[in-house]
């Protein structure tokens, strides 16, 4: 990725013609060729941009990136403030549910939140089909498979299920039973997940986090 | 008064039908010249019959939103719908609409309710609905908390709602309509849509089973299932005593709330500084600005500042009655207490907001 901070006017010329008159911008060339101009502020879109495939013409006063449209993107530099590569690496990718992954954790850590004098035993538990959120024991030593979710629907239930079926094959653990914890869960799930003999446990994820919120409540 | 009808029953079809798609659609029942309109979504049912001029008995079942629509945008006067095999012709004025009906076989029975009726006034009644109902939950992931709960006790009845962050209380004095130590828990939608239908004059007939519970307004019917489970023990929630107690004209506290709440943004609580004689009540949203405003006031106690959202305030401070309403406080993190001045029947218990300083 180069980044180059400069006082720079642009021009556009391809679908229509546009001209960022001189200013300070940052010009982004990332490893896959696109190119981007930002200005100080927003978040969101670059004032112009090129995306990959392109070609990057690089003179001592103009860069001229050319897709194979014919479109061009004209940029002028007037002074080079700042000029620097680095190199990224290969990106992991958004994580989408970092809540879920994170209200995990916290129960792995205070196990006790889900049931008084329960321990972890193992986080991401191994079965055949997939790993099981938290194996724990309760305060009597009985094995324990916990299903944490966000939002707690029937599919999640399912799941538990599923990996019960599987735990119960493995006679070192004795007797396993199930809890399903999420933040919200479902009046459906709920239904189903008692009806299958799971507890149902609702935790407090700011208060996991030991995140005091301002608005304080009755009970 | 076909729009309203279809209106009101409407509110109980639903817009998720999941494997039922005909709950999105009101059913009508024409039965000589009585017009019956049916809305529901298994959980909560409103039926209204009205006269009409009839031709020839039958039922049908329309997209409910879709003939509200219709039938609304008609110009006054008289409303025509004509069945045929599978259309149904709607038409007003010069106007013309053809709708496809929805299948009445799929309809669900709905049972009439059996139980014994009890009697009480309706603007009463409503009254105390419109000050319960708003202190509910409207969150399903705590099913027990958007429910009312309606108890008996030993001087009448007593309409209890709470989402956490606020409670209210409304006692009807006299009004024996549950059996001894009785406690039910209809949902709060229910009675927000009751409220509505609740006029002045008429009196309302409830009917409570072990399941549901019915209420009948004139010709409206609204039927709710009950919710299951135990409602929050409220009483250790209400404070025996306050040390400070101010009483403020009522109209006077909620337009000055209402006026400083516009710089109350992104969350931010407004505060109220009570001292002397003075409510000072101030709003600060970082990067937008602040408000402030100062009312005549009645103070006694030690000068404190309490913060509070303020649209759960605005509720609170709404459903007093009276010219001047009373807020009791212990500090700026204890529970407060929202009546309207000698209204000893009501009251609104609202938790502060934490503020830097209090």
């Amino acid at each position: 990725m180069r980044l180059v901070i400069a006082r720079c006017s642009v021009d556009y010329v391809g679908r229509l013609t546009a001209h960022l008159p001189e200013a300070v911008r940052l010009i982004m060339v990332k490893a896959d060729g696109c190119v981007a101009v930002h200005a100080d502020g927003g978040a969101y879109k670059p004032l112009n941009w090129m995306n990959a495939p392109n070609t990057v013409t690089y003179g001592d006063q103009t860069w001229v990136v050319t897709n194979p449209k014919g479109e061009t993107i004209t940029i002028t530099l007037h002074e080079v403030l700042s000029d620097s590569d680095h190199h990224l690496g290969e990106d992991p990718g958004l994580r989408k549910d970092g809540v879920e992954a994170h209200l995990q954790e916290l129960l792995a850590a205070s196990p006790q939140a889900i049931e008084d004098g329960m321990v972890l035993v193992r986080r991401e538990y191994p079965t055949a089909i997939g790993p099981i959120d938290l194996l724990c024991r309760d305060a009597d030593g009985r094995a324990v498979a916990v299903e944490v979710k966000r939002r707690g629907e029937i599919d999640g239930v399912e799941q538990l299920s599923r990996y019960l079926d599987r735990l119960r094959l493995d006679s070192s653990l004795g007797e396993v039973r199930g809890v399903f914890v999420a933040q919200q869960v479902k009046p459906q799930a709920k239904l189903l997940a008692e009806s299958r003999g799971f507890r149902v446990v609702q935790v407090d994820y700011d208060e996991l986090r030991g995140v005091r919120p301002d608005e304080l409540r009755l009970f | 008064m076909l729009a309203d009808a279809l209106g009101t029953a409407g509110r109980a079809a639903t817009g998720r039908t999941g494997a039922l798609p005909v709950l999105s659609g009101v059913r009508l029942v024409l039965d000589g010249n009585q017009l019956s309109v049916t809305g529901t979504d298994l959980d909560l049912t409103i039926q209204l019959t009205v006269e009409v001029g009839g031709e020839a008995d039958g039922g049908v079942v329309l997209p409910a939103r879709l003939a509200s629509d219709i039938v609304r945008s008609l110009p006054a006067g008289k409303v025509e719908l004509e069945v045929s095999d599978d259309n149904v012709h709607v038409s007003g004025g010069r106007s013309q609409f053809t709708v496809r009906p929805l299948s009445i076989d799929d309809y669900p029975k709905l049972a009439a309710p059996t139980t014994s009726a009890t009697t009480l006034p309706a603007a009463e009644f409503g009254e105390a609905l419109r000050q319960v109902v708003r202190a509910a939950s409207t969150d399903d992931a705590r099913p027990i908390l958007t429910g009312v709960l309606f108890s008996a006790e030993e001087d009448g009845l007593r309409m209890v709602a709470t989402d956490s962050y606020r409670l209210a209380v409304r006692d009807l004095p006299g009004q024996q309509a549950l059996a001894n130590a009785q406690r039910v828990l209809v949902p709060g939608r229910a009675l927000g849509e009751l409220a509505r239908l609740v006029g002045g004059g008429a009196d309302l007939v409830m009917r409570l089973g072990d399941r549901d519970a019915s209420f009948e307004v004139g010709s409206t019917r609204l039927t709710t299932r009950l919710i299951d489970g135990e409602f929050p023990n409220y009483r250790q929630l209400i404070p025996a005593d306050h040390p400070n107690l101010l009483t403020v004209e009522r109209d006077a506290l909620l337009d000055a709330i209402r006026r400083v709440k516009i710089l109350a943004r992104e969350s931010t609580p407004v505060r109220l500084a009570m001292g002397g004689e003075t409510l000072r009540i101030s709003a600060i949203t970082q990067d937008v600005g602040n408000a402030s405003e100062e009312l005549d006031a009645e103070f006694r106690g030690t000068d404190l500042v309490v913060a509070f959202n303020p649209d759960y305030l605005i509720a609170g401070v709404e459903a007093c009655t009276g010219e001047h309403v009373t807020l009791a406080t212990r500090d700026g993190m204890k529970p407060a207490v929202l009546r309207g001045q000698d209204a000893a029947d009501y009251l609104y218990l609202l938790m502060p907001v934490r503020v830097p300083g209090s």
